[in-house]
């Protein structure tokens, strides 16, 4: 007998997955297997592991022309995520197994003797189902854990392919996957009670995080830098479930997710190399794939000796920074990832690393270090909020014995600014639109006097008097002040670029 | 006097250690010294010069160290006869702080005659020596001392020197240092200028006025540093006091020497800066003229 049946699973388009429908058609004529929609090469390979797996597990391997359709036939699909639903297609329409309900979503890789395999993307797939209608969805037990995030959808993870037809033949049914349990999060190991010295960084870096501000540390070598950078994460505010999910996805598209705790319950920290390349950094490839300033969404962008990174990628960041997504357009394909992130940089403030240190080792001309410094450019260096200097240690700190405070102590303070934030506007300062920057930020009649003096002064640009009220609100927040004193004010023009990085 | 002044020692492990002489090439690992060990860390300028000095050269060693004084600056020396000792005295009668730096032991004074100056440096100042206590003056002590007086001081001051004065050796090791290195001009008819005068065409900066230091270092002078001082709030007026006594410093010292947290200085600074009181550059915050 002649047969067609449709199967539900998914595919992956950039961040956001979509549904896709398995047609299997068996008609008589000369035996064959063909898979059109425009399937790349791994899912073409499909047909092998199919015919490999339906065979070892002991059921009949139709013998006549069977032809799949990958629909919408429009879009390019991509892995091996349909071999599981090929299988159960190929069993309903050769009627080994009983028609499968609609509202059920098959994915997964199978192995040659019917194991299951886990497969990347589960999150926004799982969440793409869940919007489509789908009630139950049959996933390798591997990636079981992440659709579970996708909370209201029945999970049944899957060994084998086996237990699947059991389950849907009735003989043993396949326990559904509990609700995610949203596990206490356990502390970072890396802990700002272990950096000695530096009070006025810390400052600068807590203010940065309170509002999502851009920050750019800038000092000779050994200064700790990057050891203070690396503690950011620590003092973040906590996620809601909603960035969760959109993190955990982006994660998942890349095939980054952590198979035994697949929710990223911190926010990301990523730090590229300063080889990376354009596309490693926007995002981009043959098939579109999230960058790290797509993996960093929702969290902080480190980029280490800021200068050495090619100017196309920094120039790169210009358009995320402002609008927090990025659009990439390819030939082939048009994709919008999100990017809202915070911009973590160091630099040293020369070539050789030494430039203003007391022991004089510097050995750069005056025209070398300005030409170390130029090559940021003023579009980016407009972006930065904060610029914070990291003065050398001096022996006397590195000796000194007592625990500066811990992470947990700063965090507290960042996460109760950053609530009067999203009280207020739904937003960080740093994200504030003009609008509201005319409305929150307020100056009293000195404080504007202040502001008027220092614009002449120091010969501000336009953008960096928005952002020095940014600044001067999210200190505000940190004191628990409701509008901004004129000390507040007079802090956030001290992050100010001072001139040693020209625009 | 050692009843009185007792030895005491200092090593690098120490965060009395001598701040300046922690970053030169190779510092000595353990000072003895006698008197106040703090003066060691503070702005200190060297003035150095032969041991038979004229009466030009006298004069303006003790004018020089007297100025520097006046802008709360500490005379770092010898303590050998002629230039050293002049600067010594220049900066005792202003009521400033010395420090004299030994080639020998500190309980050994050398030269013998010099038993009261060093009397007097101990009462006012501190004197230091990397040889262990009763280590006698030797041919090869004095040069490793230059090192040492170089080292202490952020510029140093060559007054008189002859060809091959070993005031020429301290000034060869402040430059070696990173540290600036200043001559008085002299007359191109007297032996005792030739050195200094070679020093300036080799790029020495010469002292015109003496002043010349002190304005280079953007200091002011303690008595208009109260004037402007009287202007100021009084968080403003210690965190300028600071800066003046020291140069220039970062924010994190400034917090360590006022106590106040970093959010609150950087506040003042913006403040101090649109009063024209302070500059800022690199991380570092200057008293301006």
């Amino acid at each position: 007998m002649a047969g067609t049946h449709i199967i539900k699973s998914a595919g992956l388009s950039g961040v956001s997955g979509f549904g896709v429908a398995v047609e299997v058609s068996i008609t008589n004529g000369l035996p064959g297997f063909v898979i059109v929609g425009l399937p790349d090469n791994s899912v073409r390979e499909s047909r092998e592991r199919v015919r490999a797996a339906i065979k070892n597990i002991g059921l009949e391997f139709p013998m006549r022309r069977i032809l799949v359709n990958l629909a919408p036939a429009d879009t390019k699909k991509e892995g091996p995520i349909y071999d599981l639903p090929i299988a159960i297609g190929l069993l309903a329409a050769s009627e080994q197994i009983d028609p499968v309900s609609e509202k059920a979503m098959f994915v997964g890789e199978l192995s040659l003797d019917g194991e299951l395999r886990p497969v990347t993307g589960m999150l926004p797939m799982a969440l793409s189902a869940r919007a489509d209608g789908i009630d139950s969805l049959f996933v390798p037990k591997a990636c079981a854990l992440e659709a579970s995030i996708a909370e209201g959808i029945k999970v049944y993870p899957a060994g084998h392919i086996c237990d699947i037809i059991d389950h849907l033949r009735g003989e043993r049914p396949i326990e559904p996957a509990p609700p995610y349990d949203l596990a206490a999060c356990e502390p970072d190991r890396l802990d700002f009670s272990e950096v000695k010295g530096q009070p006025s960084v810390k400052r600068a870096i807590e203010v940065a995080v309170s509002g999502a501000h851009n920050i750019l540390l800038t000092g000779v070598a050994g200064g700790g830098k990057s050891m203070m950078a690396r503690r950011i994460p620590s003092v973040l505010p906590p996620m809601s479930m909603e960035e969760m999910i959109e993190s955990t996805a982006i994660h998942s598209a890349a095939g980054l997710t952590n198979k035994s705790a697949p929710l990223l319950t911190r926010r990301p920290f990523r730090s590229p190399h300063h080889t990376v390349s354009t596309s490693g950094m926007a995002g981009g490839g043959k098939t579109p794939k999230p960058g790290e300033i797509s993996l960093a969404h929702n969290g902080v962008l480190f980029l280490d000796e800021f200068p050495e990174f090619q100017r196309n990628v920094l120039e790169s960041l210009r358009q995320p920074l402002e609008d927090g997504s990025i659009t990439i357009t390819r030939a082939a394909w048009t994709c919008t990832f999100p990017s809202s992130f915070m911009l973590v940089c160091a630099m040293n403030p020369c070539k050789c690393g030494w430039y203003g240190h007391p022991n004089g080792k510097c050995g750069c001309s005056e025209e070398a270090v300005k030409n170390y410094a130029r090559r940021i450019s003023g579009p980016i260096l407009d972006r930065i909020d904060i610029f914070a200097d990291v003065p050398s240690l001096a022996y006397g700190d590195l000796a000194s014995a007592g625990k500066s405070e811990s992470s947990a102590k700063i965090r507290e303070r960042v996460t109760a600014a950053r609530a009067r934030q999203l009280d207020r506007q739904g937003t960080p300062n740093a994200r504030m639109s003009g609008d509201r920057l005319a409305a929150h930020c307020v100056l009293s009649r000195e404080g504007a006097e202040l502001m008027r003096a220092a614009y002449d002064k120091f010969a501000l640009s336009a953008r960096a008097y928005g952002r020095i009220l940014k600044v001067a609100r999210t200190i505000a927040d940190l004191a628990g002040s409701r509008g901004i004193e004129t000390e507040h004010l007079a802090e956030a023009i001290r992050y100010r670029n001072s001139g040693m990085l020209e625009t | 006097m050692s009843e009185e002044y007792p030895i005491q020692s200092v090593d690098m492990n120490d965060p009395r250690y001598p701040r300046l002489l922690r970053l030169i090439q190779n510092p000595p690992r353990k000072l003895y010294y006698r008197g106040d060990i703090a003066l060691a860390s503070k702005a200190a300028i060297a003035v150095v010069g032969a041991r038979k000095a004229t009466d030009y050269g006298k004069w303006a060693a003790a004018n020089l160290a007297k100025t520097l004084v006046e802008y709360g600056l500490v005379v770092v020396s010898g303590m050998a006869y002629g230039i050293d000792s002049e600067a010594h005295r220049g900066a005792l009668a202003a009521g400033g702080k010395t420090v004299a730096v030994l080639g020998c032991g500190v309980d050994v004074c050398y030269p013998t005659r010099n038993f009261r100056l060093m009397k007097e440096i101990l009462e006012q100042g501190l004197v230091l020596s990397e040889f262990e206590p009763g280590t006698t003056p030797r041919d090869f002590t004095f040069p490793l001392r230059n090192r040492i007086i170089s080292g202490l001081c952020v510029a140093t001051a060559v007054v008189e020197a002859g060809l091959h004065s070993g005031s020429l050796i301290t000034a060869e090791r402040a430059a070696e240092q990173g540290r600036s290195v200043y001559a008085v001009p002299g007359n191109i008819n007297r032996a005792m200028s030739f050195g200094c005068n070679k020093l300036i065409r080799d790029g020495a900066l010469p002292i015109v006025v003496f002043d010349d230091i002190a304005k280079d270092l953007k200091l002011v002078r303690a008595d208009a540093v109260e004037k402007r001082a009287e202007t100021l709030g009084v968080a403003e007026r210690a965190i300028y006091a600071a800066l003046c006594r020291r140069g220039e410093m970062t924010v994190d010292e400034l917090c360590l020497e006022t106590g106040m947290p970093p959010q609150d200085i950087n506040g003042v600074v913006t403040v101090l800066e649109m009063k024209g009181v302070v500059e800022t550059a690199g991380g570092r915050i200057f008293a301006s003229d």
